[in-house]
């Protein structure tokens, strides 16, 4: 039964993936929920739970394209045990540190995976899709965040219409 | 089997990590075999539903842009098709119209009407020629099915033409088979009759009914009315004697003007 949410997490990451990506992207601006996935596990789980979650979603996010499965393992890999590390070591109580934290992690897997696919006109890769697509990303983690500290709920949203 | 559970307890951590970092050399390193295998379950287990889903939706989100084309192309087609049938209907009229031979000393102007002038029937008809092609007052108009009228008056790219379904418009007629002469009229009250016909003339029921030529407007022998109904009473001196038109004036069209080869 533990593993029903992560299950949940890798069908949702397919739903995004296949479908929902060039639903919600704007502009060519997308939402990197992989790694948003995974920063969201390591800030709140284990380090070995973290790891292995990181490396099922380089998997399954690299299924799309194979020569990017080992660094999508590797990146997100890296980053689960980076993130987990530092949510031991750093105060992360306050909202704006974690957002910190996840907009930083989120930016470097973008680059690094810009980096890897080593693109020639790396600078407008990273003005029009890593930096955008790293804050529209944000915003889905800055929502999820709301919601896991209960600031924001239902009976909120509905009193704002 | 209790010794091996202790070690792979104790060791947990250990072995996690150990087997997280194998299973990124094997992806890694054999590219060719285990990558695709591992891509192939992945696919198979997390994206192939929503691959489906998404092929289903596409397909979808196709056959409504497919009906919403061919909708579009059936609107059009429609449209083409009347106007095929529309020109199909003036084909054959004027197919009909070939076998038609213009009375001795006339020739025939084919004329369109622009508007029909109507007051519970027809009365006139503007045609779209007028003195620039040769018409002038008098003239009789004719369409397949007979005697229409007569052009009353005439402007230069128009002309107006009083039907026979005008009460003053009266024409001087004669029964094909008798012989027998009368004057078609035409009354709101009782509809197109045969006046002036003698108690003892010769007229049955289906009688053509045909223009004498006499009056100098119309040319002989062109075909009025048919017979509908003879009623004599006895001590009068004339038949009641009711026509239909062999011209629906209801749907006239194509028009014919019959010019004198004099003019």
């Amino acid at each position: 039964m533990r593993i029903l949410p992560y299950l949940f997490y890798l069908y949702l990451l397919g739903l995004h993936v296949t479908i929902l990506n060039d639903v919600t992207a704007i502009y060519g601006v997308t939402v990197d929920l992989a790694a948003l996935l995974v920063i969201l596990v390591a800030l709140h789980k284990g380090d070995l739970t973290a790891l292995w979650f990181a490396l099922v979603v380089g998997i399954v996010v690299g299924s799309l394209r194979l020569d990017l499965m080992p660094w999508e393992m590797l990146i997100l890999g890296a980053i689960s045990l980076a993130i987990h590390q530092c949510s031991r070591r750093m105060n992360l109580e306050s909202l704006t540190s974690r957002l910190l934290l996840l907009g930083g992690f989120l930016l470097l897997h973008k680059l690094t995976i810009s980096l890897v696919l080593s693109t020639s006109d790396f600078a407008l890769v990273l003005i029009r899709q890593v930096v955008p697509g790293t804050v529209y990303t944000l915003l889905f983690g800055w929502l999820f965040l709301l919601y896991r500290d209960g600031r924001l709920t239902w009976d909120k949203l509905k009193a704002l219409f | 089997m209790k010794w091996t559970s202790t070690i792979l307890g104790r060791n947990r951590r250990v072995i996690g990590f150990g087997t997280a970092l194998l299973l990124l050399l094997l992806v890694t390193l054999f590219s060719t075999t285990v990558r695709p295998f591992i891509g192939n379950v992945s696919s198979a287990l997390i994206l192939y539903p929503f691959a489906e889903l998404k092929g289903y939706i596409s397909g979808l989100q196709n056959v409504t842009d497919e009906n919403r084309r061919l909708k579009n192309s059936l609107v059009e087609t429609s449209l083409q098709l009347s106007a095929l049938a529309e020109a199909r209907r003036e084909n054959t009229r004027l197919r009909e119209f070939l076998g038609f031979d213009a009375p001795e000393h006339f020739r025939v102007v084919p004329v369109k009407i622009i508007s029909l002038y109507q007051q519970v029937y027809p009365l006139a008809a503007i045609i779209n020629k007028g003195s620039n092609d040769s018409l002038v007052v008098d003239q009789p108009v004719i369409n397949r099915f007979g005697l229409v009228g007569r052009i009353k008056e005439v402007m230069p790219g128009f002309a107006t033409v009083q039907l026979l379904t005008d009460p003053t418009n009266a024409v001087s007629g004669r029964v094909a088979e008798s012989r027998q002469f009368g004057i078609v009229r035409f009354s709101p009250q009782r509809g197109m009759y045969f006046d002036n016909l003698p108690a003892d003339a010769e007229i049955n029921d289906g009688d053509l009914i045909i223009s004498s030529g006499l009056g100098g407007v119309y040319p002989a022998g062109l075909s009025i009315a048919i017979v509908d109904s003879v009623f004599a009473a006895k001590g009068e001196i004339l038949k009641q004697v009711w026509l239909n038109p062999t011209v629906n004036l209801y749907e006239i069209e194509e028009l014919y003007v019959l010019i004198s080869d004099t003019l």
